[in-house]
């Protein structure tokens, strides 16, 4: 065994959110640590690179027990880490973020050149084509999660943790990490992987440690003896079924209820065609970097729309910013990136739900704590929400739950139509299956959704149909008929295939 | 949160213990009309200068100016009551408009240029100080205003004990306390009830989240400066009636003031988060500091050493409560 973590215990104000786990990491193994959101994998890391400090239980590496004070001495141990929140200093470029705590210097100055290289070379290897220099703050949410874990790579370690590393990736990036995952075990390092896309886990790890309640209930077994039910069974504590979506019907004749045509941008969309109508489940789908995310933006007023037109219900409008879309035309945007645009992380979860209905709710302009409260237990019940109170802190939160937060605030809202990028980043499978039933249910009321997602299975699982969008423009329309296999061929032929006139339906 | 980590509790302990202590060395402490009411009258001022910093640092902003605006304010009110004539009301409505016009310009550039509010606010008041030089020689015989209005007395020297009816009397308050007590309750109710004090929050929280939520946040900007604006020319109204009269050298002391009560109440200068309750117990704790040491006979600039000395000590204990919370339930 290279690294064993035994019995660890960990309390915070009103959880425990570790409570006996153990975990057996050997050289030469890719070893998936499971559970479901809240379940303490997160905290396990956090205690395993020194960011937390145990209450209990203890760490032995390579035969020597371990005491680590903090980040730093995880890293002289030679254990790597990729969080599953990102910890890049924005106003820093690229290549200072990667070599951040071992700087090449030179005559006691920092050594740009070598710093640059070495960046490059980190780069290279997710075959990532970013100019070393550009600042983090300018990067995407994927391009910021691929530059964490070339920082990672950076520096040679035994054992490498990686936190919901592909939460944030499509399928072809997170091949490549997968890639370098098998080759750094066959060099012998031990290799964690937390993930909630049980697909990927079955397909690279060999070992697997599940967490439940912040217990391990399964310890280092061999991965073949399971199933995904089976793992799944284990992660929820009891036989789970999984879910049907029920049959929606589109009334095909109903006017859209948004609809873009021609649009262009100032961020660079050319000529953008598209339209939701009520009850619809338009699902749009692209690589990184295809503009979906910003399309959303400047349809919200935040980027300047150049050309074409915007119809809500049938009528041009021009929106100038978030509160004009969700009061005058009672559109919702529930944000990827929930860290930095998604909650207040230093705000309670009820000021977190309740910031887009405090106009409702206002009488006289006063808003009581109680109406709030009884506003945010129906959001966090219905949601499953793991709080310890209404009044904690959003960012103590595990990642999981901050992401039903931020749908929670824009479910609150009540919306007509609502936009929503990358809902189940980072979701447990239970979770994201009552995600996925309440996404279809909302349309189901008649609301508009346009479902912004790399997640190729649950594009095709809810949408009704697929927009596919490459480099800032649209590639094609398909009707969706729920067939993975064919689905997913006709998308990645329209992905690859060249520029075509955008807008013009496919199938 | 755990009971030692409440700053108020804190703050409210050592207030009652130097109380004590000065009441123990001096018994004059516990005087009314030599020490208490003129303490009271204080603490009124200054709970207001208080809370008028702590209407930008809502939103992690400074309000480098609020001793300018006080002044403007108070500049206003003087002029209006001198050469208008106007009643007491009305004056001081008239210099309140002001003030929050003020703060209105400032919190205007702030969102529209992006240019941090420490600057702006400081060029605001190195134009204001040299304005306000201008308009007192202009106007006056270049130090106060001649011309009050009635009541303007009563405020000063009255307390309720001198309203009696029958034989019962009020208590010993001066008359300005409840004054800034309308203050007090009005900004707390804002920022706790109030969605637009709870928009200005969540906007000092996160800016870009509070964007992405629907909040019109440059509007938010501008009214916490307007806000600001306003109870700076309060505080000002406050002390031209403590002094008895308008003059140019109002506001000259706010600054250090203004920061000490909202941070040793523990308002973050972060922002996001607002004591208003804190702003009150820490304006009353420097108060009482000032005039125990007063009464010990310092000297002023020896006072102002201690009262900066007591400032460094309240942050650096806020600081190892913060790090001791951390330990305790670490956050990333
Ligand atoms: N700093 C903290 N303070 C208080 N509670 C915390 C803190 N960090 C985590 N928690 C709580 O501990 C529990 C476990 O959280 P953790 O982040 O380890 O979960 P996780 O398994 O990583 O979940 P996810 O899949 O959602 O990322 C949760 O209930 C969480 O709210
Ligand atoms: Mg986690």
């Amino acid at each position: 065994m290279t690294l064993v973590a035994e019995n660890l215990v960990k309390t915070f104000p009103g959880v425990r959110a570790l409570d006996g786990a153990t975990l057996r990491l050997a050289a030469g193994s890719v070893h998936a640590l499971l559970g479901e959101n809240g379940a303490g994998k997160s905290t396990l890391i956090k205690i395993l690179t020194g960011v937390h400090r145990p209450d209990g239980g203890k760490i032995v590496l390579g035969g020597a027990e371990l005491h680590l004070n903090g980040p730093l001495d995880a890293q002289h141990a030679g254990i790597g880490v990729v969080h599953q929140e990102r910890n890049l200093i924005p106003g820093f470029s690229i290549a200072e973020n990667i070599v951040l705590h071992h700087l090449p210097r030179r005559f006691g100055l920092v050594d740009r050149a070598r710093m640059r290289a070495e960046a490059r070379r980190c780069l290279g290897l997710l075959d990532l084509d970013l100019d070393p220099d550009t600042p983090v703050s300018r990067l995407s949410v994927a391009q910021a999660q691929l530059v964490e874990i070339a920082k990672a790579l950076s520096v040679d370690s035994k054992v490498l943790l990686l936190d919901e590393p592909t939460a944030s990736l499509t399928g072809d990036e997170a091949d490549r990490l997968y890639g370098i995952v098998r080759r750094l075990r066959d060099d012998g390092q031990a290799v964690v992987l937390v993930s909630h896309k049980l697909e990927e886990v079955f397909a690279v790890a060999d070992t697997v440690t599940v967490l439940r309640d912040g217990r391990s209930v399964a310890e280092a077994r061999p991965l073949a003896g399971y199933t995904q039910d089976q793992v799944v069974d284990l992660m929820v504590g009891r036989a789970y079924s999984s879910v049907r979506l029920a049959d929606r019907h589109v009334d095909l004749r109903a006017a859209p209820a948004l609809r873009l045509d021609g649009v262009s941008t100032a961020r660079g969309h050319r000529d953008i065609s598209l339209s939701v109508r009520p009850g619809e489940i338009l699902g749009l789908y692209g690589l990184v970097g295809a503009g979906r995310s910003e399309l959303a933006k400047a349809l919200l007023g935040l980027d300047r729309i150049t050309a074409g037109t915007v119809e809500v219900r049938g009528r041009p409008v021009r929106i100038r910013d978030v509160g004009d879309a969700l009061r005058r035309h009672r559109i919702g945007y529930v944000t990827e990136n929930r860290k930095e645009e998604g909650l207040f992380l230093d705000q309670p979860i009820t000021r977190n739900v309740g910031v887009t209905v405090w106009r409702r709710m206002a009488r006289a302009g006063l808003v009581t704590d109680r109406a709030e409260r009884r506003l945010v237990a129906g959001y966090t019940d219905r949601l499953g929400i793991r709080i310890s109170s209404p009044s904690q802190l959003a960012g103590l939160l595990s990642g999981g739950n901050q992401q039903k937060v931020s749908l929670a605030k824009w479910l609150a809202a009540d919306c007509e139509i609502l936009i929503v990028d990358e809902p189940t980043v980072g979701i447990d499978v239970r979770t994201k299956a009552a995600f996925h039933e309440l996404i279809a249910e909302l349309a189901g009321t008649g609301l508009a959704l346009l479902l912004i997602s790399s997640d190729l299975p649950e594009i095709v699982t809810l949408a009704d149909r697929i927009a596919v969008m490459n480099d800032f423009t649209l590639r094609g329309e398909l009707v969706n008929d729920h067939d993975y296999a064919r689905m997913s061929q006709a998308i990645i032929r329209l992905i690859h295939m060249g520029s075509r006139p955008a807008g013009d339906e496919t199938a | 949160m755990p009971l030692w980590a409440n700053p108020r509790l804190g703050l409210l302990i050592l207030l009652v213990a130097l109380i004590a202590l000065f009441t123990a060395l001096r018994p004059a402490f516990m005087d009314v009309t030599l020490t208490l009411v003129p303490l009271q009258s204080d603490v009124s001022v200054y709970a207001v200068v208080g809370l008028a910093q702590l209407a930008v640092l809502s939103l992690g902003h400074m309000n480098m100016a609020v001793g300018r605006m006080a002044a403007m304010s108070a500049f206003a009110m003087g002029l209006a009551y001198d050469r208008l004539g106007v009643s007491l009301v009305t004056g001081l409505l008239i210099g309140l408009l002001v003030g929050t016009l003020l703060g209105a310009l400032a919190g205007l550039v702030i969102s529209r240029t992006g240019v941090n509010s420490f600057v702006v606010t400081l060029a605001m008041d190195f134009a204001l100080v040299g304005l306000i030089t201008i308009l007192y020689t202009r106007f006056t015989d270049g130090v106060a205003f001649g011309g009050l209005p009635a009541g303007m007395d009563a405020l000063r020297n009255d307390t309720f004990a001198d309203y009696c009816t029958g034989d019962v009397c009020g208590p010993e308050i001066s008359l300005v306390v409840p004054l800034a007590l309308v203050a007090v309750l009005a900004v707390g109710v804002l920022f706790r009830f109030s969605r637009l004090g709870r928009e200005i929050l969540m906007t000092g929280a996160n800016g870009r989240a509070a964007e992405l939520s629907g909040i019109p946040v440059r509007s938010r900007v501008v009214q916490a400066h307007a806000l600001s604006g306003l109870l700076a020319g309060f505080a000002g109204f406050l002390l031209a009636a403590n002094n008895g009269a308008f003059s140019a050298s109002i506001g000259d002391a706010f600054l250090l003031p203004s920061f000490l009560g909202p941070v040793l109440g523990g308002t973050l200068l972060a922002g996001g988060a607002v004591s208003v309750l804190g702003t009150v117990l820490g304006a009353g704790l420097t108060q009482v500091i000032y005039k125990g040491l007063n009464l010990l006979q310092f000297q002023l600039d020896q006072l102002n050493l201690y009262i900066g000395l007591v400032l460094l000590a309240a942050l650096s204990l806020d600081r190892v409560r913060h790090v001791v919370a951390d330990r305790k339930g670490a956050r990333v």
